[in-house]
């Protein structure tokens, strides 16, 4: 199998299960954890993983099928994706405005979806989206959590305002904007609003950060 | 006009905190001189900030005087502050200093952000060029890297720095801070893992959960070493978990560890150990530097005067508490 990706805590492999395409994903031993915390840990992702993205798909959310699940190796066997990281999209140089306005109307919507079904991700990076013909396609749910918590809401959103400005800062104002309206119009404003709210609350509790 | 001679000479003043250091750096050198003197607080107790500000009072000439040690006070082109994030009183006393030389030679004040100094002295001694940086210390931890214009966070803490989580454990058994070698030393003696929370959100970490479990334990009655041990090996293993997606995530081949919980050898190794897994080569601060000091300030207020940025007027050297090192401009760095 040929390794696609190796992501922090899993290595992410391509082949194929049945005749179909397919990815492997592998949560390896991570030398640097203590054996007993890092076995568990890797056990316990994978499985919650698994019911994480079925609980997605419920939601309405595009994510991959799962073809098989082993918490005891730590692993997970999945459809294989077609299309580009959203990442990768985000830097290329030639990337219009208009695209960066639906791509983010699009993500924001997917993340609405899944906070309106009470799931967070947890890992709302943009390596985590993959975009194509059928639209956006939401991966590594090892972090979600279900939660009905506001805050746990704003943590999601705040990531993904975190990856902007970290790696994707040329288009991470209008990204974020087309981002909240997506959000908001699948969310509810109010609901939505309530999370912007308490996002920037989280922010000012932020290390450092000026209280205006 | 104020600029820079070739080979040029900045002293710099470092007081956010505990420590009141003044270093005296040159172009073609590097670190020339690093004087310092720590204030330790009562047994148990953390900074008090307007004791630690007395102190850095009394030491102020001393320690200004050992940096200037063989250097003429003329031959220095500028003089540089720590202007935040840090303890006010402390950081007052520095700029103060700061003020007094600058105007007592008409030389240009320059205002450093702390952290940026952190990593700008970090690159200079391990000769990391753009790197992805974990800034641990008592003030700061987070994930940052370079991009346009300005250090940029990755991912960081929700509460408590990993140095606070280490200096809180110390001060609940009656430790004086900064408490890390202690917890090291007491962690090196047991190999017995308690369960705590481990809270990872996304690129972010969560301590306080470890820290209150932390404390119960010891209640509870076990022993100190099994908890030190427990701590450090959740508390690193989170923070090399944060910093491996960062490095995922960025394709960074270099990783610089800054700050003062980077003298801490258990975190080397988990680091050390991480990084092998992606080819990043791991360049941790040298010992000697890795807490605060006046080199970190005197070598990014150089580099920063030498992009021509100082204060036009001395009424403009305050001091800020509050300062996110990723509203800092860093015209010296390309990209």
């Amino acid at each position: 199998m040929k390794l696609l990706y190796r992501g922090a805590e899993a290595d992410v492999y391509r082949g194929h299960w049945c005749g179909l395409p397919a990815v492997y994903k592998m949560r390896k031993p991570l030398r640097y954890r203590l054996p007993a915390l890092d076995k568990t840990i890797r056990s316990q992702r994978t499985a919650h993983e698994a019911q994480m993205i079925h609980l997605s798909k419920l939601a309405g959310v595009s994510a991959p099928h799962l073809y098989y699940l082993s918490p005891q190796d730590a692993l997970l066997v999945m459809e294989f994706i077609e299309g580009k990281r959203l990442k990768t999209i985000l830097l290329e140089a030639s990337l219009s405005r208009g695209r960066v306005q639906t791509l983010g109307e699009e993500f924001g919507g997917s993340i609405a979806r899944l906070h309106a079904a009470g799931i967070m991700h947890g890992d709302l990076t943009t390596s985590n989206a993959i975009v194509n013909s059928r639209g956006i396609c939401l991966l590594d749910f090892g972090l979600a959590v279900h939660s009905a918590k506001l805050e746990d809401q704003a943590v999601d959103l705040r990531l993904i305002k975190e990856t902007l400005t970290g790696a994707h800062f040329t288009v991470s104002k209008t990204f974020m904007r087309s981002l909240l309206s997506g959000y908001s119009s699948v969310l509810g404003r109010k609901r939505a609003e309530a999370a912007t709210k308490k996002l920037a609350e989280i922010e000012r509790r932020g290390r450092y950060a000026r209280v205006e | 006009m104020k600029t820079m001679r070739r080979g040029g000479r900045v002293l710099g003043i470092e007081s956010t905190a505990h420590t009141f250091s003044a270093s005296v750096v040159s172009e073609k050198d590097g670190v020339v001189t690093n004087a310092k003197d720590v204030y330790t607080p009562a047994e148990g107790s953390g900074i008090h900030p307007a004791e630690a500000a007395e102190h850095h009072l009394a030491v102020a000439v001393r320690v200004v005087g050992e940096a200037l040690e063989s250097s003429d006070i003329g031959d220095i082109d500028a003089f540089a502050y720590s202007m935040g994030p840090g303890l006010g009183p402390c950081l007052r006393v520095g700029a103060v200093t700061a003020r007094t030389l600058s105007l007592s030679t008409g030389k240009p004040l320059v205002a450093v952000n702390h952290a940026v100094g952190h990593i700008e002295l970090g690159c200079l001694l391990t000769g990391a060029d753009k790197p992805l940086v974990l800034l641990i210390s008592g003030g700061h931890t987070m994930v940052v890297a370079h991009s346009d214009g300005v250090w940029r966070v990755l991912g960081e803490t929700l509460d408590l720095t990993l140095g606070q989580l280490l200096d809180q454990l110390g001060r609940y058994v009656g430790f004086a801070s900064p408490c890390g070698r202690k917890i090291e030393e007491a962690a090196s003696k047991s190999k017995r893992y308690l369960k705590l929370p481990y809270t990872v959100k996304g690129n972010d970490v969560s301590f306080s959960g470890v820290l209150t479990a932390a404390k119960r334990l010891i209640e509870g009655g076990a022993s100190f070493e099994d908890v030190c041990y427990s701590v450090q090996e959740t508390a690193f293993a989170i923070t090399a978990e944060v910093t491996e997606r960062a490095l995922a995530f960025t394709g960074s081949l270099e990783l610089l560890v800054v700050g003062g919980v980077a003298a801490n050898r258990r975190l080397s190794q988990m680091l050390d150990l991480m990084a092998k897994r992606h080819d990043a080569a791991v360049k941790v601060v040298p010992l000697k530097y890795s807490g605060d000091c006046g080199a970190q300030i005197a070598w990014t207020g150089l580099l920063a005067f030498r992009s021509g940025h100082f204060l036009p007027n001395v009424a403009d050297s305050v001091v800020r508490q509050s300062w996110r090192l990723d509203t800092v401009p860093t015209p010296w760095r390309i990209g």
